[in-house]
This record gives structure tokens, C-alpha cells and sequence, in this order.
């Protein structure tokens, strides 16, 4: 399948180079990065073709991951496939860059060596890999005999993604619901195309083998549940409840019982981990509205004005707001007004960057900007890239709620009450553009 | 980076390594070992250490056993009699209690990559595959593969092949896959992996146990099988069923595939499946990977190949964003021009039109030509469009139109006035070289509906001197010579100037030869010329027609989710912009030799003047009414084809393509189907009913039934007639049947 893996940096040095088969030849290394890495166009396909060899890049940062193989394989599932080696990657030494890649390079020899085995796909999850892989931190070097000797426990038993004999003094759940929303909005305020990708990332300390249970406002359970009369007041949730246009699970979770009853029922694995991750374009809550107004004054100056509304409820507060007005290349200078937060024109991003640390719901502000213009012979018009915005808020745009989570473990002496919990939501901006 | 003191290195870290004080302590030794890895994948030779290394593996120590055996793969190949050394440790550990140990020594022995190895690694694998730990059953089973690799035209081990397939059935499903894969190679030679009944239904109820990696690949090895019965195809569709919906976008995919394969004898089972994988895909179209975006609109793009409209709700969904690279833009207009209907026409044109302006000119250039594509069928609206684009009097964006109204003109024959229009109104700023020829194209084709095209081609001729581009010259010359057949006045002169230039002056050959041959063509008089130059003036195959239909799903199944849709085809679009399919531009030759449709278009005696059909003033259905009971029939012929399954609207809009003008014909499926026509052609008015007869009825067929009346009479025109409507007629008729 996947004949050998690269890791190069922005100059096309080569970081990692772990060759799998023996049909991926010296040669493939150079042949990458004369033909993409050092290419002077911009890239024509993710997937490039150098004498009958396939070569499937992503880019992270700066850096270059490029799997190899000369096999007629699945696109899709090489490109899922590299993303999950960021993932486990980023989980043991975290951002990917060149300092931490050659820091860690032994450790990415040894991942590289458990996750494939003569190209094939083995064993990808971070959790179930932790106990082969001997490079991390100082608790993976005095691995203890004990230790060792539950690998067997894992390495035979049915639950790949958690561990025998796990104890806590304290049961706790950290449940945070990540969600990005996007937008593209026509300038007359007119949603082109929206949706919202969230996820629901759990960090459970829990001891045993518990069975958590994870209820959220998804339609068709209340729809179901409102039909069979079990919940008390099934008029008011059936009308807050969401739609989800798909959504996938982490291997833990039974699919069959989600199935049959929607019901999501699993064994958490220890620590960190994403739960499940979903879709949903109906009913978005848009948590800002932009408006824009852009006027040219002749051929030397444009004046914009742009007002943003939030829209949520007052006592919430949205942070970390920017909004980037980009300016045309020609501009010589920038006169900014803004009511609120602090604005300014970045003359090498060729765009005004207006930043708000806080603002609450349902209030509006404004920057206007008078932006001069030199004169130029190039007839080209300005393309006017869109406004876009990054912000931060505390809820879910996508209206999902969780409504219970509940823990089960019979065979040590706790319930589900003993147990600490904490529910977050997170709302942040994904490509939030509108047009101008 | 080899250092200059790289000698130097070498020798410290093989004296520390000897040094017994660094051998008692762990941590050391370990940070030694550490220090050599570095070096290796630094590129410093570290290969003189070998020694040292292999007396490092004797030691529990999992993490310095594993450092080691890291660098043991590397070097192995250069010391073959050194790794020798190493095989009883790795033997050893492959009996240690710790199924880690094992596992990892089985792995490094059979990575080795030495023939050499093998009468000593075959043991340990055939233990391995008996392992109870399934970690080292795992790595036993691909080591048999390995091994397989090491000695590729050695015979098959038929216990090995047995015990991998009984090992299909182990509890352990990584395990399983790797059987497969392991069999896969194995086996290769006499067709792969044998799937039975058996291992069939075995692997589709372990499916769900399975990570998606191995689901995709599993799914992929069932292709093989073939049910026997109808009934266990539906057993197996709906087990897979539920990985229809997975949004694990490559499993869904690759359940797709199999589910297309597997019902390939019943559409609507697979028509179904296209439709319930429309969300996964559309989920991967808008993925927060650029790469999973293009491959999810890659095989988006296939499936429309079959189903047209399957994505037609969702055409925003395909909107481009600003930030998005090329690639993604180029797929998203291609897929945006295939989802255009009446609802959302005049959005996509409006977001195809903001493309038209960005800053990279491929781009804008590949959205002005997909406007020209949906102008084959919304002619008004795009023409607007792209009449508008002329004013921003920029370079790129003009040529790009001119090259798109001149790919529009040849496929769609209504939109000539008004292109002709626009261009006469004035285009100028071309500067490259295809750009150019299209306008040259335009003028020498339609240069009878232009008044100003001899100027404007006099500018051009007047600068030959300074233009490069010989087929540019080529070009000029054609379009020279037919604006000289239609308006001889005004360009012979200055077509004289050209011939005389291109003959007397012009260095190159090519378009000295075009020259000479017009000359000497113009040289047997102007009738023959005309006979020679002039072709069709639009495409005589009616793509337009044709270009819409889905394509069986057969055709493009056996490749979906592989590497084909992704690279396949060209993935920048821009190129068919140059080379449309039959475009008469470059090539004499077409010029010069009648198509085969033309042939059977024109009428069979050759002596009668052309006669062409025209649609005139529109004709009220009373005065066709009385004239229809006043006039006589005067011809009565069967078709010989049934009648079209197509809807009305595209009937009447491909007659009137020929200027054929339809009054009435009967709605829905209503027998007797009957169709009134009318045209007009040389003075003449032809009137005339299509009917098709009740199947049922005795005496009477499919086949419909053509009557004319005319007045006043011209027997030729009506020869014409029928025969255009006759290929009309079976065009529809080859394109629904």
C-alpha cells in the first residue's frame, strides 16, 4: 500500500524518510522535492505523478508529508491516513515543526514502525499505541515491569483503546463541544453557503471499566422520544432541537446501538480523545453579522465602511474578535476610525486588522477607513478579496446541547453522581467571509 | 550533513560505547545509543559501529532494544556477516515472555532485507503465526509476506498458504486484514486472494469490527466475489448497508464501489446507493482538508458522469472559497457548470462571474469558459455576461471571451447575431496568439454579419510584419480567404497584400505552403473555392444534444476510488478552452475535406442549388389551421425511427435548432402521438404532421409517419426537409434509447 513515508522541511530538506518497500527506490526522495517542494509554480494537484509513482502530499505549517507508493490505491483513505499521522504525532510532542520533528525523530521512527508495517495501515490510535511506544517523556522511560505486563492484557484482550486496572481518587469527565463555523455571505447579506463542524472532545479520568452514555438535542432521538412519550415536556425540546447532517464516532463508541436506538453508548478510552465529530448546515446560529460598504472616490481613494452586529444573547461576551478588511495593493495609506477595540493597517498583509478583545451579545460596532490609493498604469481591477473574520464564543453556533452524560461501572463501588463533570462549548470561527 | 569532524565522532562514540563503566549504567549506554541514531539519520556514516551495536541488543532494556534494532535495519544490507551476530539475540527474544519483545525481534528479523536470512527467519514466523498474543501474530503474518518478497520465484509454501487462510478466522482483527494483505502478495501471481462463499460472508460480518483502514481495504478484496443468487446479493447489500452512510469518507466510498459492483444488473438498487452516498461525499466536498475536498470532488465529479442531477440541490455547496488553492477551484466551476437548470442558473452564473475577475488569470480564464459551456443552453444570460467582461478591457479576460464565443458559435448557431454583435462593437487589447485566432476565426466565418470585419482584419493584416506567431498567420489566412468569398469587394485587395506577403516574404514554410495552396486554389475560380472553404458553420454532430446525457454507471465503476478519478483526467481545465473538440480553426484539412455528416445532410443529387431552412415569421395556429385543411398532401413517408422519449421542451428546442418551428403536438404519453410542424425554405412555406399510430392497433408500427404540404410547391425543399428532420429525429432517438 503505502510504499514509504517523507517528512521534509520547507526547503525541501528531508526530516524523515522511512521507506517501507522495496519498490520505492533512493531516488523517490529527490524526485518529490525536485518536482513539487522546488516546483516555482503553485501547486497543480495534492496528488503528483513522477515516473508511475504516486506521490500524496499534505502540508502542515511548513513542513511537507508526502506518502509514497506505486500501487493504484485508495486517495481518500492515504490522505485520512496522513492526517491521523499528524494527529498522533501532534498528541505526543505537539506542533508539528521542524524543531519538534528533529527532536523527536527517534520517536517518529518508532511510531512510524508500529502505525505501518510494510506499508500497511496497523494500529493507529494514540492511546492504544502509548504502550508500545517507549519514547515519551519520563514516565515511557521507567516503564515498570508491571506496566509491561499489561501490554499482554491489551495486546490479546477485546478493548484495543483502554487499558485493565486503571484507578483515580478522583472520577472526573471533562466534556468540551468544539465547534467551527463557516460562512460565506454575499454582500447584501445573503447566505451563500454555512455550515458548522463540531466536535465533542472528552477527557475522562475514570476508574475501571466504565460505560458512559452521551446524550445531546440531536431531532431524531427527541423526535422519537417526544412520539413514545418518555420525555416530560417533549413540545419544548423538539423545538431546540438540531438537525445533524452526519457525523462519525470514535471506534469505542457501539455503533449498532446508535443504529437502532440512537442511543450513544461506549467504554471511554483513558485521557484525552475526540468522541464524536459532526455536521450540520440548518438552523445555524451566526454569532456575527458583517456589513459591508465599500465606495471608490475617484481613482485614488476607496472609503469602506464595515459595521459588525453580534447576535446572541446579552449576557454572553465573544472574544478574541478580529476582522480583516483587506486593501488593495496599491494603497499608500490608511485613515482608521473605530468605535471599539483597536484597528490597523498592516501594510505586508495588505489589510486592515481590527481586533476587539470582548463584545457581548446582540450589540453592534463600526470602523470606517478612508484608504488612499496611488495611481498605477495597471488597468487590472481589484479583485476584492472577502472580509473575514476570527472570533471566539461561548456556545455552540450549531445549537447542539448536551443533555446528559452518564457514567456506569458496576464493578467498583462508585455512580454516576460521584463522578465531577464539566460541559463546555466553544464556538470559534472557521472561515467566516463575507463578500464585499 | 556530514561534519568535517565526522571521523572523530565516530571513534568517541565507539570508545564510549566499549567503555564497561558506560555498559553498567543504563541510562548512559541508552543515551549513547540515542546519540548514534542521530547521527544515522543526520547522514553521518555511523555503519563502523555495527560491532558495538549488536553487543547493545543483549540487553532487556525494550527501549535500547528497540534503538538498536532500528539501526540494524538500516545497516544490515552493509554488513551481512555482522548481522549474523545478531540472529540469536533476535532468535532469543522471539521466545521472550513479553509478546512485546517478541513481536518487535520477529518484525526487525524479517526487515532485514537479506536472502541470507531466511532459512533462519522461517521458524520464528511459523511460531509466531501460532502466537497467542495477537500482537506477534500480526507481525508473523506479514512476515510471511516479507519473506514471500525476499524470494520472489521460489515456489509457493502451501502450508503457509493454508495457515494464513485458516488464520482468516482469527478473533483478532488486525490479524485478519493483514491475512489479506499477506495472501494478496503472496499469492499474486496466480490472481491474489481467493474470496469464497465462506471467507466472504466471514469478512462482511467481522466488517464492523474492523478500523477504517482495513474496512476500506476489505471492502476492496470483496470486490472479487460474486454472489450466486439474487438472493444473497441482497444479503450482502444490506449488511454493507450501513457503511453506505460512513463518514469515514473512504469507507463510504469504497462501500459505493462494491455496492455499484456487486448490483450492477439492478440500476435502481444502484441509483439508490448514489443517492444515500450523497451526503458522506458532499461532507468530504466541504472537509476541512484541501486534499480530502479535492478527492471528495473528484469522485463527485464521476458520479455525475451518470447522474446528472443528483447534485443539483446542493450547488452552493460548491461555491468557491477565496482561500481555497487552484485545484479545488478548477473541480468546484467544472461541477458547477454540470449542476446549472432553470432554478439556479442565474446564481452559479452570478458566482461563476466573480470568479471571471480573479487575480490568477488560469482561473479567470477556466470561469469565463465555463460560461461559455452553460451558454450552449442559457445563450441570453451568459452572453451578458460575458459582453459585460469585454468592458473591463483587460487582456486575459478578452481573449478568454473571444475563444469562449467562438467555441459557443460553432456548438450553438443561435447565438451568432448577437455574438456578432458584440464583437463588432469593438474588441481590441489581443495580445496572445490564441486569443487572436479565435477573433480571426469569428471574422472570417461570420465576417458577412459584421460590417466593420474587413477593417478589422485589415488592421491585422496591415501588421503582419510584427506578428510572431505563425499560426496566427495561418489563421489569417483562412479567415482572409472566406471574408473574400462573401465580401469580395472590400478584401480583395487587401487579401492580395497577404497572398503576396505570406508567398514573397514570409520565412516560414507552413504558412508560405497555406498561402500557396489558396493561391493556386483561388486560382481555379471563385466556385471552387467556395466549394472547398466553406464547411459547416456550426457543429454538424449536435453535441448540444448530445452532451448531457448520463453515461452508464458501468462505464466508470471499476476505476471509482482508485487514483484514476484524481489523476486521470487533466486536472486544468484551461486546456479544453484550446483544444475543443472538433474546432475547424487550426486544421486545413477539415477545412478541405467534407465532413461524413455533411454528406449525408446534403441531398443526393448534386446538381441542385443548396437549400437551406428558415424560420421567418411566426405562424398563428388558425391561418395554419385553414391552410393545413386547404392544401394537399403532397408527400407521405414512414420515418422509420419512433418517436422521441425525450421531454417536449428539448424536442422543440432542438428543431428549432435546424429552424424548424413546432405549432402543437400531443402531451404525455397519449397514443396517438401526433406533432405539427412548419418551416421555411427558398419562398416556400412547408407544413407538416408527425404521427405515430396506436402500437396496438393491427397494420401499424413504432414508426412514425411524416405528411407535408406546401405551397407553393418545390419538391427539393421538401427533400431537405425530411432529410434534416430525419437526422434530427434519430439524433434524439440514439441519445434516449
Amino acid at each position: 500500500m503505502i510504499g514509504g513515508l517523507f517528512i521534509y522541511n520547507h526547503k525541501g530538506e528531508v526530516l524523515i524518510s522511512r521507506v517501507y518497500r522495496d519498490d520505492i527506490g533512493r531516488n523517490a526522495v529527490d524526485a518529490f522535492r525536485v518536482n513539487v517542494i522546488h516546483a516555482r509554480q503553485q501547486v497543480r494537484s495534492p496528488v503528483t505523478n513522477i515516473a508511475r509513482t504516486s506521490f500524496f502530499h499534505i502540508k502542515r505549517s511548513n513542513i511537507w508529508l508526502a506518502a509514497v507508493t506505486k500501487q493504484n490505491v485508495n486517495a481518500a483513505m492515504v490522505f485520512e491516513f496522513l492526517y491521523k499521522m499528524c494527529d498522533v504525532m501532534t498528541a505526543y510532542f505537539g506542533k508539528i515543526s521542524e524543531e519538534n520533528i528533529k527532536n523527536n525523530f527517534v520517536l517518529i521512527y518508532e511510531l512510524l514502525d508500529e502505525i505501518l508495517d510494510f506499508g500497511y495501515p496497523q494500529n493507529s490510535e494514540t492511546g492504544a499505541l502509548k504502550t508500545f511506544i517507549t519514547q515519551q517523556g519520563i514516565k515511557g522511560q521507567h516503564q515498570t515491569k508491571e506496566e509491561q505486563s499489561q501490554i499482554t492484557s491489551q495486546v490479546t484482550g477485546q478493548i484495543g483503546w483502554r487499558r485493565e486496572g486503571i484507578k483515580y481518587r478522583r472520577n472526573e469527565l471533562f466534556l468540551d463541544v468544539l465547534e467551527s463555523v463557516n460562512l460565506l455571505m454575499s454582500p447584501q447579506g445573503q447566505v451563500l453557503s454555512a455550515h458548522v463542524s463540531g466536535r465533542v472532545v472528552m477527557k475522562s479520568y475514570l476508574s475501571g471499566m466504565p460505560e458512559c452514555k452521551f446524550g445531546m438535542n440531536d431531532k431524531i432521538v427527541i423526535d422519537k422520544q417526544g412520539k413514545g412519550g418518555t420525555t416530560d415536556d417533549p413540545g419544548k425540546s423538539g423545538k431546540q432541537s438540531i438537525a445533524i447532517d452526519d457525523c462519525t464516532f470514535h471506534q469505542c463508541v457501539r455503533l449498532s446501538k446508535f443504529d437502532s436506538e440512537r442511543s450513544i453508548s461506549f467504554i471511554p478510552p483513558d485521557g484525552e480523545y475526540e468522541l464524536m465529530r459532526y455536521r450540520t448546515t440548518k438552523d445555524i446560529i451566526l454569532p456575527f453579522r458583517v456589513i459591508p460598504l465599500v465606495r471608490e472616490v475617484g481613482r485614488t481613494k476607496l472609503e469602506v465602511k464595515v459595521v459588525i452586529k453580534s447576535n446572541f444573547k446579552p449576557s454572553l461576551l465573544a472574544q478574541k474578535i478580529e476582522v480583516r478588511i483587506p486593501t488593495p495593493l496599491n494603497t499608500s495609506g490608511v485613515q482608521v476610525i473605530c468605535m471599539k477595540g483597536k484597528a490597523k493597517y498592516k501594510a505586508s498583509e495588505n489589510a486592515i486588522v481590527w481586533k476587539i478583545k470582548r463584545m457581548a451579545g446582540m450589540k453592534e460596532s463600526q470602523i470606517s477607513a478612508e484608504i488612499e490609493l496611488l495611481p498605477t498604469n495597471d488597468k487590472k481591477k481589484w479583485a476584492r478579496p472577502p472580509i473575514s473574520m476570527n472570533f471566539e464564543v461561548p456556545f455552540a453556533p450549531s445549537g447542539l446541547k448536551v443533555r446528559y452524560l452518564k457514567v456506569f461501572e458496576s464493578k467498583l463501588n462508585y455512580s454516576d453522581h460521584d463522578v465531577i463533570k464539566w460541559v463546555r462549548y466553544i464556538g470559534r470561527s472557521g472561515i467566516y467571509e463575507t463578500r464585499c | 550533513m556530514p561534519y568535517y569532524g565526522s571521523e572523530e565522532t565516530v571513534k568517541e562514540l565507539k570508545r564510549a560505547l566499549s567503555n564497561p563503566h558506560v555498559q553498567a549504567d543504563r541510562l548512559r549506554y541508552r543515551n549513547y545509543i540515542t546519540k548514534v541514531i542521530r547521527y544515522m539519520t543526520q547522514g553521518l556514516d555511523v555503519s563502523s559501529l555495527f560491532m558495538d551495536m549488536v553487543k547493545a541488543s543483549a540487553t532487556v532494556d525494550i527501549v535500547q532494544k528497540k534503538l538498536v534494532y532500528l539501526y540494524m535495519c538500516t545497516y544490515a544490507s552493509e554488513n551481512p556477516e555482522l548481522v549474523l551476530l545478531a540472529i540469536n539475540t533476535l532468535r532469543k527474544d522471539c521466545a521472550d515472555p513479553n509478546p512485546m519483545v517478541r513481536g518487535l525481534a520477529l518484525k526487525n528479523m524479517c526487515n532485514f532485507r537479506m536472502p541470507g536470512m531466511i532459512e533462519y527467519i522461517e521458524q520464528p514466523i511459523v511460531a509466531g503465526l501460532r502466537d497467542k498474543a495477537s500482537y506477534v501474530r500480526r507481525v508473523a503474518v506479514l512476515g510471511c509476506a516479507k519473506l514471500h518478497n525476499l524470494q520472489p520465484y521460489t515456489e509457493i509454501d502451501g502450508s503457509i498458504v493454508n495457515e494464513l487462510y485458516a488464520l482468516l478466522r482469527d478473533q483478532d482483527p488486525v490479524v485478519v486484514v493483514n491475512c489479506l494483505r499477506a495472501l494478496e502478495e503472496i499469492l499474486k501471481d496466480e490472481g491474489g486472494v481467493v474470496i469464497n462463499k465462506p471467507i466472504a460472508h466471514h469478512l462482511l460480518n467481522r466488517l464492523k469490527d474492523l478500523d477504517s483502514w482495513a474496512q476500506s481495504e476489505v471492502l476492496t478484496f470483496l470486490l472479487r466475489y460474486r454472489p450466486r443468487s439474487d438472493d444473497e446479493l441482497f444479503d450482502i447489500l444490506s449488511l454493507l448497508d450501513t457503511f453506505l452512510q460512513s463518514s469515514h469518507a473512504h469507507v463510504a466510498v469504497s462501500t459505493l464501489r462494491l455496492f455499484l459492483n456487486l448490483a450492477s444488473a439492478h440500476p435502481a438498487v444502484q441509483a439508490d446507493a448514489l443517492l444515500r452516498t450523497s451526503a458522506p461525499l458532499l461532507a468530504t466536498c466541504s472537509a476541512a482538508s484541501r486534499e480530502l475536498r479535492f478527492a471528495g470532488l473528484c469522485h463527485v465529479q464521476q458520479v455525475m458522469r451518470s447522474q446528472p442531477g443528483l447534485f443539483a440541490t446542493h450547488y452552493k455547496r460548491f461555491f468557491c472559497e477565496y482561500s481555497e488553492p487552484s485545484y479545488i477551484k478548477f473541480r468546484k466551476m467544472e461541477i458547477l457548470e454540470e449542476l446549472v437548470n432553470d432554478e439556479n442558473v442565474s446564481l452559479v452564473l452570478e458566482e461563476l462571474r466573480s470568479y471571471c475577475t480573479d487575480v490568477s488569470p488560469e482561473l479567470a480564464q477556466a470561469a469565463i469558459a465555463a460560461i461559455g459551456r452553460i451558454a450552449r443552453t442559457y445563450s441570453e444570460k451568459c452572453l451578458d455576461i460575458l459582453t459585460g467582461l469585454l468592458a473591463l478591457k483587460q487582456d486575459h479576460i478578452t481573449s478568454a471571451v473571444i475563444q469562449t464565443f467562438r467555441d459557443l458559435v460553432w456548438f450553438c448557431p443561435q447565438s451568432t447575431a448577437a455574438v456578432c454583435q458584440t464583437v463588432e462593437a469593438g474588441v481590441d487589447g489581443l495580445q496572445d496568439s490564441e486569443g487572436k485566432q479565435a477573433l480571426l476565426w469569428l471574422l472570417g466565418e461570420h465576417g458577412d454579419q459584421m460590417g466593420s470585419a474587413p477593417y478589422v482584419m485589415e488592421g491585422y493584416i496591415d501588421g503582419l510584419k510584427t506578428e510572431l506567431s505563425s499560426t496566427v498567420k495561418m489563421e489569417l489566412l483562412t479567415a482572409a480567404v472566406k471574408m473574400f468569398l462573401c465580401r469580395p469587394a472590400e478584401t480583395q485587395d487587401m487579401l492580395g497584400r497577404l497572398l503576396h506577403y505570406c508567398i514573397e516574404e514570409e520565412s516560414d514554410v507552413c504558412v508560405r505552403d497555406r498561402a500557396l495552396l489558396y493561391y493556386r486554389l483561388l486560382q481555379r475560380g471563385v466556385e471552387e473555392t467556395r466549394k472547398v472553404v466553406n464547411g459547416p458553420k456550426s457543429d454538424p454532430s449536435m453535441s448540444v444534444l448530445t452532451g448531457r446525457q448520463g453515461e452508464p454507471i458501468s462505464e466508470w465503476a471499476s476505476t471509482f476510488n482508485t487514483l484514476g478519478p484524481l489523476a486521470g483526467r487533466d486536472s486544468c481545465p484551461q486546456t479544453d478552452l484550446i483544444s475543443a473538440a472538433d474546432q475547424p480553426s487550426n486544421s486545413a484539412e477539415e477545412e478541405l475535406l467534407p465532413g461524413s455528416e455533411d454528406v449525408t445532410l446534403s441531398s443526393p443529387d448534386d446538381t441542385e442549388e443548396e437549400i437551406s431552412l428558415s424560420l421567418g415569421a411566426p405562424l398563428s395556429h388558425e391561418s395554419f389551421e385553414k391552410m393545413w385543411l386547404d392544401l394537399e398532401i403532397l408527400h407521405r413517408q414512414a420515418l422509420g425511427v419512433s418517436r422521441p422519449r425525450t421531454a417536449p421542451d428539448t424536442l422543440q428546442a432542438s428543431l428549432q435548432l435546424v429552424k424548424i418551428q413546432t405549432l402543437a403536438f400531443t402531451p404525455g404519453d397519449t397514443v396517438p402521438w401526433k406533432a405539427y410542424i412548419y418551416t421555411r425554405s427558398s419562398g416556400t412555406l412547408i407544413l407538416a404532421e408527425l404521427l405515430q399510430g396506436d402500437p396496438q392497433a393491427p397494420g401499424t408500427d413504432e414508426s412514425l409517419v411524416l405528411s407535408v404540404k406546401q405551397q407553393p410547391v418545390n419538391q427539393h425543399a421538401i427533400r431537405r426537409f425530411v432529410s434534416v428532420l430525419k437526422s434530427v429525429l434519430q439524433t434524439l432517438d440514439v441519445d434516449t434509447s
